[in-house]
């Protein structure tokens, strides 16, 4: 306990005194974080709503695989990216091994289960004659999934809150595919590991905290804005 | 069948089955419905009404027969489910999908808004109407689209009696249409009565009659027509099945017939007996003061359907009523 106590005393100037380097983690953070989630949502909610309104063969499956990856390993997509882009891999041309766009990349990948899984279960708790019935009035395939995008709004936020968290925690995969390089790729989570591996304990806890600070601020900003858009006070309005 | 007007039918069903699963929910049902008229669609829990009108709107493939439409059908289904939006938008947005340009949507929901009396809904959340408020959005929208064919699954479904009451009055005026042909399900007689033009009854999914709501009233086709019309009283008279409802049995000091009270059960304003004779059970609803339990009685009979003892299925059906 006295140990824990001694490196946050230890870590709350290199807080205070902010240098340019941590600066430039916590930028390359937030980049990360929201261009990934960004990059899921426009991927996984279209695959979401295929799930929980498509009537094609595969979709049950399709559904299990999107549930089965919200356990994925991030070491395990760090490794089966850093093999794909790796010069004998499939991408390797790309020569995206130990850059920031692999970091992107592998973000995105472990936020997509999020987006498509939760997004597919907010709208399929939906009352399904809600759906049935703007079918029969004719809805199309893009005015049913703008309907249930917005009926299932809760839900949906919720889904981009989960890929949010994951792109500002994870650790396992980019660690592997962008390599962790000091002052280059790192997030404020990989950097934390970065200064605990190298036993800069006081290091670790300011970055661990200012992480954690971090995804209170962005989690608190979408989860009001879930509030907002949900209807927290139009429930409310109805119970009186 | 009787009842069905000259004018052209916009829908028309020859011989439909529908499957359910394995199951086939509705058999070989024939049926048409007029451009200006409402046609109610009556038949008891599970006989198959909603699995019908989904087949008639296209929402579900028949097995064998034949559905023809002429015209759009817009159908609304039994839950009124709304999107959490005000009423305005929602009814906006159903004539979007409808295609109605954008133009004119404003206008003619609130105009259908205003004929089903919810004229005052529109800047509602949907999430704060009662139930009965949630039934008259949901049929506004129905008419709000002005379909050729109209189909309404039990839109007082799930209604206390006097809000039903208040809808079914306005929904009398708001759905009559020369230009439209209307087919809606009811559990209820008494919405039948006031709605329709013409009543069919599904009954195991078996379209057991047609005709106008009276004529069928009076003079049901079959003993289970009969039965399912409240005919809840029998009586075997002269080698025939007398089938009575509570108003064809009168107690009268004078009467020829003589009965004893097994059961009194309390309504408003009166009693409902149930008579034990020598040949049948009958029921009527006394005044006050009611004979009591036990009590001998005699009465007359002003009314009923008459059916042939082989008419019925067999007698346990008519003595079961």
């Amino acid at each position: 306990m006295h140990l824990i106590w001694e490196e946050l005393r230890a870590a709350a100037p290199l807080i205070w005194h902010g240098d340019p380097y941590l600066v430039s983690v916590i930028w390359f953070t937030v980049q990360v974080a929201l261009i990934a989630t960004a990059c899921a949502a426009v991927i996984g909610l279209p695959i979401g709503l295929a799930i929980a309104l498509g009537r094609f063969r595969g979709r049950r499956a399709l559904q299990i695989v999107a549930n089965a990856s919200l356990g994925l390993p991030p070491v395990l997509v760090g490794l089966v990216l850093f093999l794909a882009f790796s010069p004998q891999g499939p991408f390797g041309s790309l020569q995206l091994n130990v850059t920031r766009r692999s970091v992107f990349i592998a973000q995105t990948i472990l936020a997509l289960p999020y987006t498509v899984a939760l997004s597919a279960a907010a709208v399929q708790a939906l009352p399904s004659r809600l759906l049935d019935q703007a079918r029969l009035f004719g809805a199309g395939r893009r005015q049913l999934s703008a309907l249930a995008l917005r009926e299932a709004r809760i839900g949906v936020m919720a889904a981009l809150i989960a890929a949010l968290g994951t792109t500002l925690s994870e650790v396992g995969a980019i660690v592997i595919v962008g390599g962790n390089v000091y002052g280059y790729d790192q997030t404020l989570a990989s950097s934390a590991l970065y200064e605990a591996n190298a036993a800069r304990y006081s290091a670790a806890i300011a970055v661990g905290i200012i992480l954690a600070a971090l995804i209170l601020l962005l989690m608190g900003g979408v989860t009001l804005l879930q509030q907002r858009t949900g209807g927290i006070r139009l429930r409310f309005r109805t119970a009186t | 069948m009787s009842g069905a007007p000259s004018a052209e039918p916009l829908l028309r069903a020859e011989r439909v089955t529908v499957p359910r699963g394995r199951r086939m929910v509705v058999r070989d049902v024939s049926l048409d419905v007029a451009r200006g008229e409402i046609v109610a669609l009556l038949g008891p829990n599970g006989a198959g009404k909603s699995t019908l009108l989904d087949a008639l709107a296209g929402a579900l493939p028949v097995a064998g027969g034949r559905i023809e439409r002429h015209g759009r059908v817009a159908i609304a289904l039994q839950s009124a489910d709304l999107a959490r939006r005000t009423v305005m938008a929602n009814m906006v947005l159903a004539l979007g999908w409808w295609g109605i340009p954008r133009s004119e949507r404003t206008a003619r929901a609130q105009a259908a808004l205003e004929a089903i009396g919810a004229g005052h809904l529109g800047r509602r959340p949907a999430g704060t109407l009662s139930g009965g408020e949630r039934r008259r959005v949901h049929l506004a929208r129905a008419i709000a689209v002005q379909p050729d064919i109209l189909l309404l699954d039990e839109p007082f479904a799930g209604l206390d009696p006097e809000a039903r009451a208040r809808l079914l009055e306005d929904s009398v005026s708001a759905l009559r249409s020369q230009e439209r042909a209307t087919l809606v399900v009811v559990h209820d007689r008494a919405e039948a009565w006031a709605l329709a033009d013409r009543l069919l009854i599904l009954i195991g999914g078996e379209l057991v009659a047609d005709g106008r709501p009276r004529e069928l009233l009076e003079s049901p086709p079959t003993a289970t027509v009969a039965r399912f019309l409240g005919y809840d009283g029998h009586l075997l008279d002269a080698g025939e099945w007398l089938l009575t409802r509570p108003p064809h049995v009168v107690l009268d000091p004078a009467g020829p017939l003589e009965a004893t009270v097994v059961r009194a059960v309390a309504l408003e304003d009166g009693f409902r007996l149930e008579l034990k004779l020598a040949t049948g059970r009958l029921f009527t609803v006394a005044a006050l003061p009611a004979p009591g339990i036990g009590d001998t009685v005699r009465l007359r009979i002003a009314g009923g359907a008459r059916f042939a003892r082989s008419e019925a299925r067999d007698e346990h059906e008519v003595m079961s009523v």
